[in-house]
């Protein structure tokens, strides 16, 4: 009895090694953005490499899989919109460094690792959008806690990574007691509770809602090219903030390498294809980021929205604050 | 006749309650058994444990000599060739009548299975309905095609659960007297439950009376109207009235008078009830001196027998309340009134007595 | 009840297929248990309170109003002689094949400020700005609850409608003739029998509520899932997030198994019920209201809403779409099918097993089977991952001990762990569905075969399976089309290159993009209404 359970045991397993016999030229990406904006780039890679690009998205939980998942996981590169993302991901030790002289020196010094575990591809600006009808207007953050815009401001949930991070360079630039007051003084300017995304925000200015709101740079352009909001664009000023004093808060998009990465080679491959000049400029048209390389162009468009001073703060900093922002927008009860 | 069914010493126990207990039965090979009971005395219970849907706790059931139960052994029922009809028929509602009828035949092959169909139709009266569906059928038609589904396959002994409960009061005779031949005629063994009396003197050529998870009395109908063995079994067949009466060692007094005991038995003295039925009580109205008036009516109805009355004992007749009665049933062509009071007297006979168990 | 069989190999597959399926959420229990009280301390001094006030909030409110919009569509429809009966009979189970975020999406759309109502209103009476004239704002604790109320009511409605009609008229002409009229009757007799249909089919309005996340969170309204969310994505704390899931988990089962309780020995069943009805006749105005009401139900769960998708479609689609649909379509098809395929068969295994068999904990199997419904897709998800993670390891371990290439996740990284997500999620729908249709099966019917010497199988092969079809069918169907709407345990669980309907639609909505996604959105409701056209063909031959 026992033999017998063996030996089916032993055919079952077998089978199963037979029938996962594993494709060579292939690519595994996890990814936290979406599969419109990055598909053009990887049928590009594709196309060039002959290495097929296989993907999997989803907005939450991909880190905390790829976790699970342990040293089996077919991953081999993970896609984050955010600079925490990737500090919590070599945190948990979920990824390797990639020792590639095309990364280190086609990325500027302070969009990457000092270990060479994460690589950032774009870098996008945490906006500040102004009705036209206020006229031209020069922002700080602080000012989103200024009275005068009472009833006024609007944005998406403070718990949405873009938030956090702003609030974590806030915490960094004034400390967590400025922080806290900061928050409570912006709920309390909120025309309506944090929701939606960062074009909803635009929208409800269009609408008369709100005025002010927060918003990532590329949704601008990305809205003047739709057909229905391009209506709710044309209503706003993109405002650069605190060009006075430290610069406009910048985060990610970044690249990092599973640690357990089956095919890691053709993963190295990939990275060092997305910072190509190519697929940077790619970036730049299609999705109108910054591109993270010095000397590929943003497209026509976001030029023509000017250049701006970027904080200077270690997007390591803004990583390591990040609990205590959730903790301090918890505690000014932001989203309720 | 060679004994077709024996139990022994069945017990079931269902949820920590006792249903059936001790229980003794043999039955021959081509009789019909009534099972009489009120609900709630385990007769169902009993002939759910013969099919094998119950397991008993204790006791054994043989069939033809092959052992369905003992302690612990317990027989599928499927393996048991006992047929049963259901009260409310069981008859399968996505099958045809045919289906239904072959269901239990598919160890036969498609010819004899065809030919037992057919046979079995025509025997019924339901060669017309073959390929209809059950909900198209009237509530006699259904039992038939659920007698027919249950004799099809042969069983040995044959169970029948209320089968007559769901059928117009008028057909029933009619379908009684039809069933009986027809299982005479297969010569099948059979037990059916029932709560009416009445079906078994139509129906069986045996009666079982039960209460309370026992069985009280086993025999032919006739007997056991002449000879009830206990109150309960007189009581339950509504054999007669009972009129309380003190037994002394020759004698037994009522309020009906003394009436002198054939066989001085060592009964000791104390109060029994003797069973009267109606045809063994007199009833006289005239105002002589001999006659003593007695009793007075207490209900009146008429029946195709004559006025049927209930009697009851007068208020001031006696000190001792155990004798007092209050409802002896006679039948009497004489028009009586309400309150009327009459004079009763009782016929000799073999008289009854039975000790009423508390 | 007596049990016919005693069949060691089913009792087995029983049991080990209910652990299975509960195995998830024991694991969720587990790591629950080793959860650190210090976060829990921190949200429960800042945002719990009020995350907990809304979760009830909105279990009330939507409790409430389906049952409002449910219990009187079905009291309307079968008790009074209103107008258009017949259609409106099957035209309210519509909006069960529309998905909550859908709607909410679009009702958004519709009433917000900018949208076509507004602007139109604006347009009439001169008005400048927000501030001049009062509109009810539709993204709030109340609109969240009206938006799920007007998909989740035909579940109410079906199952009571459903008890109305099989209802022995009889006990109502009793009651007529002990001197009630035909409303009174209604109200003392009718409406208390169908309480159980009413309480079985509202625990399901309220376990769907606390598992929503789409519509929530589009709303921005925070409920308890919010803080679920919050604390394992947020805070990184898997065991905190366990905690949350499991007390709402317990919640919701506590509700359950109250409401189960309470109903026991509540049953009347006439072996032929009289079903002739005697309708209460309404006045001209009476029946204009309530037709009113019962068109308004069907226009504004499902009519509106599908002619602005259809309207989208032709505005912005193009036929480039087409051929990614096609195949997120298939793939779609691909986990319902499975899913509702394997539930149903887990259900039939379990309802007939509690139904036949002798075993004191009968029930037991099918009873934890059912517990995965109270569970939100995403936490559903992380148990997922938790619980076949570590099998996935084992086989890889065992295959490469043997001196083989490890084969890769094989369970946990495949549509299997999607599938049985689903499965687990929606085997309640199944087996719901199963057990009611097996009760209505006569008892008499389990002896039957075997007092003409069928065994087991035969019995199932040529009784109980026949006799069940219209019930496998439906149940199929209803857990095919919740499979096709469900959206966090796909999102999170997806192998590579997989993408659905329901994951589709969901990312456009959340980046207000939903015209791009309208015809995948038609195709899921249409879809949904595949059971309700078939169950209404079925209803109707009967």
């Amino acid at each position: 009895m026992l033999r017998k359970s063996f030996i089916s045991l032993f055919i079952a397993l077998f089978f199963i090694a037979a029938f996962s016999a594993k494709a060579n030229d292939i690519v595994n990406v996890y990814s936290y953005r979406q599969p419109f904006l990055v598909e053009p780039l990887f049928d590009k890679f594709t196309k060039q490499s002959g290495i097929k690009v296989n993907v999997v998205f989803a907005k939450k939980g991909m880190a905390e899989r790829l976790a699970r998942e342990g040293k089996y996981s077919p991953a081999d590169i993970l896609l984050t919109t955010d600079i925490s993302r990737l500090i919590e991901l070599r945190d948990k030790n979920l990824i390797q460094p990639v020792n590639s002289a095309v990364l280190s020196s086609a990325i500027p010094k302070q969009y990457q690792a000092q270990d060479n575990t994460w690589f950032a591809l774009t870098t996008r600006v945490r906006n500040i959008y102004s009705a036209k009808r206020l006229g031209k207007i020069d922002l700080n953050y602080e000012d989103l806690a200024d009275e005068k815009y009472k009833g006024r401001v609007c944005t998406r949930s403070g718990k949405h990574p873009y938030n956090v991070a702003l609030v974590a360079s806030m915490i960094s630039e004034h400390g967590e007691a400025y922080t806290l007051d900061w928050l409570k003084k912006v709920k309390s300017n909120l025309a309506r509770k944090p929701q939606g995304s960062d074009r909803g925000q635009v929208q409800a200015i269009h609408q008369k809602l709100c005025d002010i709101s927060l918003g990532n740079s590329y949704y601008f352009g990305k809205m003047l090219k739709d057909e229905k909001q391009k209506v709710w664009a044309d209503e706003v000023y993109i405002n650069f903030p605190n060009q006075k004093n430290r610069g406009a808060h910048i985060n990610i998009s970044g690249v990092a390498m599973a640690k357990y990465a089956p095919n890691a080679k053709n993963a190295q491959a990939l990275m060092e294809f997305l910072v190509s000049k190519p697929a940077q400029a790619l970036y730049a048209k299609t999705n109108m980021e910054y591109p993270v390389r010095e000397d590929v162009a943003v497209s026509e468009l976001v030029a023509s929205w000017g250049s701006y001073n970027a904080d200077a703060l270690a997007l390591e900093e803004i990583a390591k604050n990040r609990t205590t922002a959730l903790k301090l927008l918890d505690q000014a009860q932001f989203d309720l | 006749m060679s004994t077709l069914l024996t139990i022994e010493q069945l017990s079931i126990t269902l949820q920590d309650k006792s249903i059936l207990s001790t229980l003794d039965l043999s039955l021959n090979e081509g009789d019909i058994l009534g099972l009489v009971g009120a609900s709630g005395c385990g007769k169902t219970t009993l002939l759910n444990a013969i099919a094998g849907f119950i397991k008993p706790s204790t006791g054994r059931i043989v069939i033809d000599d092959n052992l369905l139960n003992d302690g612990e052994h317990c027989l599928p029922a499927e393996q048991r060739q006992v047929g049963m009809i259901f009260q409310d028929y069981a008859l399968f509602p996505h099958l045809t009548v045919k289906e239904n009828i072959a269901f239990g035949l598919s160890k036969l092959s498609k010819a004899d299975q065809l030919e037992q169909i057919d046979h079995l139709l025509t025997l019924l009266k339901l060669s017309d309905y073959r390929d209809s569906h059950i909900h198209q059928l009237s509530g006699g038609q259904q039992q038939r095609v659920a007698i027919a589904r249950a004799l099809a396959p042969k069983p040995k002994l044959l169970l029948l659960d209320e089968p007559f409960s769901n059928i117009d009061a008028r057909l029933r005779n009619e379908l009684m007297v039809e069933i009986r031949l027809l299982l005479k005629q297969f010569k099948t063994t059979a037990i059916f439950v029932t709560h009416n009396k009445d079906e078994v003197f139509t129906f069986a050529d045996k009666m079982a009376v039960m209460a309370q998870g026992r069985l009280l009395q086993l025999d032919a109908p006739s007997i056991i109207c002449q000879q009830p063995n206990s109150y309960q079994v007189a009581d339950f067949l509504q054999l007669g009235s009972w009129l309380p009466c003190q037994i002394n060692a020759t004698s037994a007094q009522s309020l009906l008078g003394k009436v002198n005991l054939e066989t001085s038995d060592s009964k000791r003295e104390s109060l029994l009830y003797l069973l009267v039925k109606p045809s063994n009580l007199l009833l006289k109205v005239s105002t002589d001196a001999n006659n003593h008036m007695n009793a007075q009516v207490e209900y009146i109805s008429v029946t195709e027998q004559g006025n049927h009355y209930y009697l009851s004992s007068l208020d001031d007749s006696t000190d001792d309340e155990s004798l007092a009665f209050s409802k002896l049933s006679v039948y009497s062509d004489i028009v009586l009134s309400l309150k009327q009071k009459v004079a009763l007297t009782i016929r000799p006979h073999h008289y009854l007595f039975f000790d009423k168990p508390t | 009840m007596i049990a016919l069989y005693n069949n060691k190999i089913w009792k087995l597959v029983s049991y080990v297929t209910a652990l299975v399926l509960i195995v998830p959420m024991l694991v969720m229990l587990l790591g629950g248990v080793s959860a650190s009280t210090q976060l829990f301390l921190h949200l429960w001094q800042t945002v719990l309170p009020t995350y907990l006030e809304n979760t009830l909030l909105l279990a009330f409110w939507v409790v409430l109003l389906a049952l409002l919009f449910g219990v009187l569509s079905a009291s309307i429809i079968t008790q009074t002689n209103i107008v258009c009966k017949h259609q409106l009979r099957w035209l309210l189970l519509l909006p069960l094949a529309m998905p909550a975020y859908l709607v909410a999406y679009l009702y958004t759309d519709l009433f917000d400020y900018a949208g076509p109502v507004q602007r139109n209103l604006r347009t009439w009476f001169d008005w400048q700005s927000a501030n001049e004239y009062w509109f009810f704002d539709i993204r709030t604790l109340p609109g969240a609850a009206l938006m799920l109320a007007l998909v989740l009511f035909p579940y109410i409605y079906m199952l009571t409608r459903g008890t109305f009609e099989q209802q022995d008229q009889n006990l109502i002409r009793a009651s007529r003739l002990l001197g009630l009229t035909a409303k009174q009757s209604f109200f003392k007799v009718a409406l208390p029998l169908a309480r159980p249909a009413i309480a079985v089919s509202a625990s399901l309005v309220l376990m769907e509520t606390l598992a929503d996340f789409a519509t929530v969170q589009y709303f921005a309204v925070n409920t308890l899932t919010t803080a679920i969310y919050d604390t394992w994505l947020g805070y990184g704390d898997l065991g905190a997030a366990n905690a949350l899931a499991s007390i709402l988990m317990l919640l919701i089962l506590f509700v359950v198994l109250a409401e189960q309780r309470s109903r026991t020995g509540l049953r009347h069943q006439s072996a032929r019920p009289n079903l002739k009805r005697e309708l209460i006749q309404l006045s001209f105005g009476q029946q204009i209201l309530a037709s009113l009401f019962c068109w308004s139900l069907v226009v504004f769960g499902f009519l509106l809403p599908i002619i602005l998708l259809i309207i989208m479609a032709v505005q912005y689609s193009d036929i480039t779409q087409l051929s990614a649909l096609v195949s997120t379509g298939i793939n779609s098809l691909k986990v319902s099918v499975f899913a509702a395929t394997i539930a149903v068969f887990i259900a039939l295994l379990l309802g007939l097993y509690q139904r036949l068999h002798a075993d004191k904990y009968r029930h037991l199997p099918l009873q934890i089977s059912g517990f995965g419904y109270a569970v939100p897709g995403t936490v559903l998800a992380m148990a997922m991952l938790s619980t076949l993670g570590p099998v996935d390891h084992w086989l890889n371990e065992a295959v490469e001990f043997l001196g083989f290439a490890a084969p890769g996740l094989m369970l946990s990284g495949s549509l299997f762990a999607v599938v049985f997500a689903l499965v687990v999620r929606f085997s309640a729908i199944a087996n719901g569905t199963i057990i009611s249709g097996i009760k209505q099966i006569p008892q008499s019917l389990d002896y039957a075969p075997a007092s003409l010497g069928v065994n087991l199988l035969g019995s199932l092969t040529k009784v109980h399976l026949p006799i069940l079809k219209p019930t496998i069918m439906m149940a199929w169907l209803l857990v095919f089309v919740e499979a096709m709407k469900e959206l966090p345990a796909v999102l999170l669980l997806r192998p590579f290159n997989f993408e659905t309907l329901s994951s589709q639609v969901y990312q456009l909505i959340s980046d207000e993009m939903l015209e791009q996604g309208a015809l995948g959105a038609i195709l899921i409701v249409l879809f949904g209404l595949l059971p309700i056209v078939l169950l209404n063909k079925h209803k109707e031959k009967v």
